[in-house]
């Protein structure tokens, strides 16, 4: 944030008795406190989190050694492309989405969000495009086993377990696009007097650009998937050659979704790493402008990216040529963001609370992961490379070294203003080691299984690849176990053990959301404060 | 929310679907066979 000052701070508890605070199953069922709603997406995602976490472990479980020990190749295949679906529909987008309801209200100054009963709808949709998700499993034929990506032909092909899938998207998506709509229509309408675009906490600015990348390419995921469902129910032959249609143009539109897709799943992250570190450094955030400008060059960049996905499937050179310097070039603006987090560090004061720990375990690993993209951006290297177990180690140093180290960093950071306690710091640095190191451990390895040609999605495997599967599979146990450790600690804040946390705990100098009490009041801001 | 506000979020909620709706079509229109 620039140079906020809040000349005003009215009572933080307002005085509308129109809107008392309402108990029991009606406060859940019926909420449209921004608080309440962010406090339910945070639960459903570490739900569905679990859910996606045990999916990911009984792959593991399988590919502990060669050979098929547990499970038929076409449950393994379900147990993928649903891990995947699971993971990036139910439970990044939502929690990140869970962040945005919590603190960016607090964050501009605002009561609430801006379309209400619709944030409450946004969320209910949730559970019911994950129970169709998770019913799938119990269909005849079981779920999708055509990727997360679901391509045509194959999705053409399956059972009753594809049209649930596609309905659930049909559903997250819908969920996923009025949750945009509400945050940019409160970014835009409901800042707090003189809190002008700039003066924004970097946190709302990236929401907002990921606002727009979601109504943007929302639509067009909603689209493709409604025509796979055409083309298996109702005769039309959108992705299928015999009628006219095109397989391949599945994969354009799916990828024109997909890619800026990543960066919905990663702009917030910067956000909150970008609100972590100036408090731990003791020193304002270095370039703010330039960070605001990167976030909008980054997210233009990738609408013209996403053929980079589909380099095996052939395309005349000129176009591979544009798509993999267009890619190399999305670099750049992600270089100055990590140049200024390291200028922000750079001769502050720096202590090394949790929230600090994540985030800078968030440059490092997040870094290793934007290298490798950049290995795969090369043309003649993603076609050795496409489809083998490298490209599943770049990923997850994205999305999970990525979006969940920031958002431990930054659940750490607000666990105070949301519980009113401060967690326990010892088990909280227990817990970012432990993950960091069994991250590693799990994922580091896949690097090598891929350059030596391990397919993924491929259930068995020759004997060669058995000793890094193996260190794999015990980093992913070591990995989802150090989460119980997360949960224990969130709960002992919740359930008030711990000391009591101040208004401002970590002496942030800005942010309006330091201003308010902690725990923060089920009303904040009836009267807007005035901002400097 | 002041009423000018309320007016501004319902405004520019309407723009956002008519946007989204839009998006929607087109990627169908290019898609016919």
């Amino acid at each position: 944030m620039s140079s906020v000052t809040i000349d005003h701070v009215p009572p933080s508890v307002g005085h509308d008795h129109a809107h008392e605070k309402p108990y029991g199953w009606r406060r859940w069922l019926f909420a449209t406190n921004h608080k309440d709603i962010g406090t339910m997406y945070l639960i459903f995602s570490f739900c569905m989190l679990l859910e996606g976490g045990v999916l990911a472990l009984l792959i593991r479980t399988e590919l502990f050694e060669p050979g098929i020990q547990f499970f038929q190749p076409e449950l393994f295949n379900q147990f993928t492309s649903m891990h995947g679906l699971i993971m990036i529909f139910g439970a990044i987008m939502p929690a990140f989405v869970g962040f945005a309801n919590w603190m960016i209200p607090l964050q501009i100054g605002a009561s609430d969000m801006a379309f209400a009963r619709m944030n409450n709808f946004s969320f209910w949709l949730l559970p019911v495009g994950a129970t169709l998700m998770t019913v799938s499993f119990f269909v005849p034929g079981g779920a999708q086993a055509a990727g997360w990506t679901m391509y045509a032909p194959l999705s053409l092909q399956m059972g009753p377990g594809m049209d649930f899938a596609i309905f659930a998207v049909h559903i997250l998506g819908a969920s996923s696009i009025m949750g945009a709509i509400n945050i940019i229509v409160t970014i835009l309408n409901l800042r707090a007097p003189g809190m002008t675009l700039m003066k924004m906490p970097m946190f709302c600015w990236t929401w907002l650009v990921t606002a727009y990348l979601l109504l943007a390419v929302m639509p067009v995921l909603a689209a493709s998937v409604t025509m796979l469902l055409t083309d298996r129910h109702f005769g039309t032959t959108f992705f299928n050659a015999a009628g006219g249609g095109d397989p391949v143009l599945y994969q354009h539109v799916f990828w024109f979704f997909g890619h800026p897709e990543v960066y919905i799943m990663i702009l917030p992250a910067f956000g909150m790493i970008s609100e972590v570190i100036p408090v731990f450094a003791r020193k304002k955030l270095f370039g703010y402008s330039s960070m605001v400008y990167a976030v909008c060059a980054i997210a233009i960049l990738s609408f013209l990216v996403w053929a980079h996905h589909m380099f095996a499937t052939g395309m005349p050179v000129t176009a591979q040529l544009f798509f993999m310097y267009a890619t190399m070039l999305i670099s750049i603006p992600t270089g100055v963001k990590v140049f200024n987090w390291v200028a922000t560090m750079w001769r502050g004061s720096m202590t090394f609370e949790t929230p600090m720990l994540f985030a800078i375990g968030f440059i490092f690993v997040f870094t290793i992961g934007g290298f490798t993209g950049l290995v795969l951006a090369l043309a003649p290297v993603d076609i050795q490379l496409t489809d083998t177990f490298y490209v599943v180690a770049h990923f997850h140093y994205v999305l999970v070294a990525g979006s969940l180290f920031a958002m431990f960093s930054a659940a750490y950071y607000w666990l105070p203003k949301w519980s009113g306690r401060m967690y326990d710091e010892k088990l909280g640095k227990w817990h970012f080691w432990m993950t960091m190191i069994s991250f590693n451990v799990a994922f580091f390895p896949m690097h090598f299984l891929g350059l030596a040609g391990m397919p993924r999605r491929v259930a068995d495997y020759p004997a060669q690849f058995t000793d890094f599967n193996q260190i794999s599979t015990i980093g992913a146990f070591w990995f989802g176990l150090s989460q119980i450790l997360f949960m224990y600690v969130v709960l002992k804040a919740f359930s008030g053990r711990g000391e009591k946390a101040s208004a401002n705990p970590w002496g942030a100098e800005q942010g309006l959301e330091w201003t308010v009490p902690s725990p923060a009041p089920f009303h904040t801001f009836t009267t807007p404060p005035e901002v400097n | 929310m002041t009423p000018k506000q309320r007016r501004n979020s319902r405004c520019t909620g309407i723009i956002l679907t008519i946007i989204v709706i839009a998006i929607m079509a087109w990627t169908f229109w290019r898609g016919y066979p």
